[in-house]
């Protein structure tokens, strides 16, 4: 029941009993008294209440509109669609550069090993694994488009986190990074992984760090500066 | 000394695929006598049993690293004089350090060569 409500009902009380026609002065009094305050405390519970269901309203309308949003972003395509297709075609790049692997390795080591005197009969032999070699070459073109289709699976999920990092007001300088089991063993065994473009030290330069080693593996401190020159 | 061609050799690489080329290359530098293990963890057990004229060993592998096979072999009393060469592609300038700190003879970063691979073992094991 709205406090306003309550007040309403105590001061009807009130008045009713003010009409008893009670005799004892003290009582009246008190009664008046009873009456300025249930008089205010209703204009104050007015307020409470109207504000309060403005609050709720507020709320409601804000969680109802952030559910929209979500909806939107479709998180349910991302789950079941999105993510387990990428996982299917990344494992299909795998098991495509394996076989073509085997098959350009078999082809190589057949060549290094074959034995046969008569040229004619060994350039025949040789033609054709180079041609299985590059037959099985194609395997890059079929890898290129499945990794595209991933990167673009992922980009759409970058997106869609992005878009819903805002919808929910995120803001990432106020989260707490901690740091997980596997990122704590890749910082400290300091697993980088390929470098894009080629290594980021040339093997001239990790040379010139062993060459005045010897036998010696200490570090010389000029061989780490020429690094840095 | 001179290098005896068929002294034990062991390749660690999680991938087999990466163990089958550096077989391919030892055997075109003259080395048959390849074992391998597919981590850390494998190796120095093979290392505890059998004694290896050289090791070439990947970094990024699990449950053991070559960083961390390595810093082992260099504590072990038994082998710890072993010729270590790292293969890998972990590339960055503080791999090479932290590598040579720990004691390794030598660093290659893939992608490689026969060339690549043999200049750095006579580097290491002298000329063969």
């Amino acid at each position: 029941m709205p406090a306003a409500n309550v007040a309403a009902q105590v001061r009807t009380s009130l008045a009713t009993l003010k009409a008893s026609d009670l005799q004892d002065a003290q009582i009246m009094e008190v009664l008046k008294l009873a009456h300025q305050l249930t008089d205010t405390m209703k204009l104050f519970f007015s307020s409470l209440d109207q504000s309060i269901c403005q609050e709720f309203n507020y709320i409601a309308d804000y969680i109802s509109r952030t559910r929209d949003e979500i909806a939107a972003l479709r998180p349910n395509d991302i789950k079941t669609e999105r993510i387990p297709t990428a996982g299917v075609e990344l494992e299909a790049v795998v098991t495509d550069t394996e076989k073509a692997t085997e098959t350009i390795m078999s082809a190589a080591e057949s060549v290094l090993c074959d034995e046969e005197t008569d040229y004619d009969t060994y350039r025949a032999n040789v033609e054709a694994k180079m041609m299985e070699i590059i037959e099985s070459c194609s395997f890059q073109d079929l890898a290129g488009q499945r990794v595209s289709k991933v990167v673009n699976s992922l980009r759409h999920v970058e997106n869609r986190v992005a878009r819903f990092a805002e919808v929910m007001g995120v803001r990432e300088d106020l989260a707490p990074s901690e740091e997980t089991d596997e990122e704590k063993r890749a910082r400290e065994q300091l697993l980088n992984g390929p470098a894009i473009g080629g290594p980021e030290t040339s093997q001239d330069d990790i040379d010139a760090m062993f060459a005045d080693a010897g036998g010696d593996s200490a570090l010389d401190q000029g061989s780490i500066d020429s690094l840095f020159d | 000394m001179a290098v005896e061609m068929t002294m034990p050799i062991l390749v660690v690489d999680d991938y087999k695929t990466m163990i089958r080329i550096i077989r391919n290359l030892l055997k075109q530098i003259g080395f048959e006598n390849v074992d391998d293990a597919a981590d850390g963890q494998e190796a120095y057990e093979k290392m505890q049993k059998n004694k290896y004229g050289l090791v070439i060993s990947d970094w990024n592998m699990e449950p053991m690293t070559g960083y961390e096979l390595l810093q082992k072999v260099r504590a072990d009393e038994s082998m710890k004089a072993t010729p270590f060469i790292m293969v890998t592609a972990e590339s960055k300038t503080e791999n090479v350090v932290a590598a040579k700190k720990a004691g390794v003879n030598n660093y290659i970063v893939k992608p490689f060569n026969a060339g690549t691979l043999k200049s750095k073992m006579t580097a290491v094991l002298g000329d063969f």
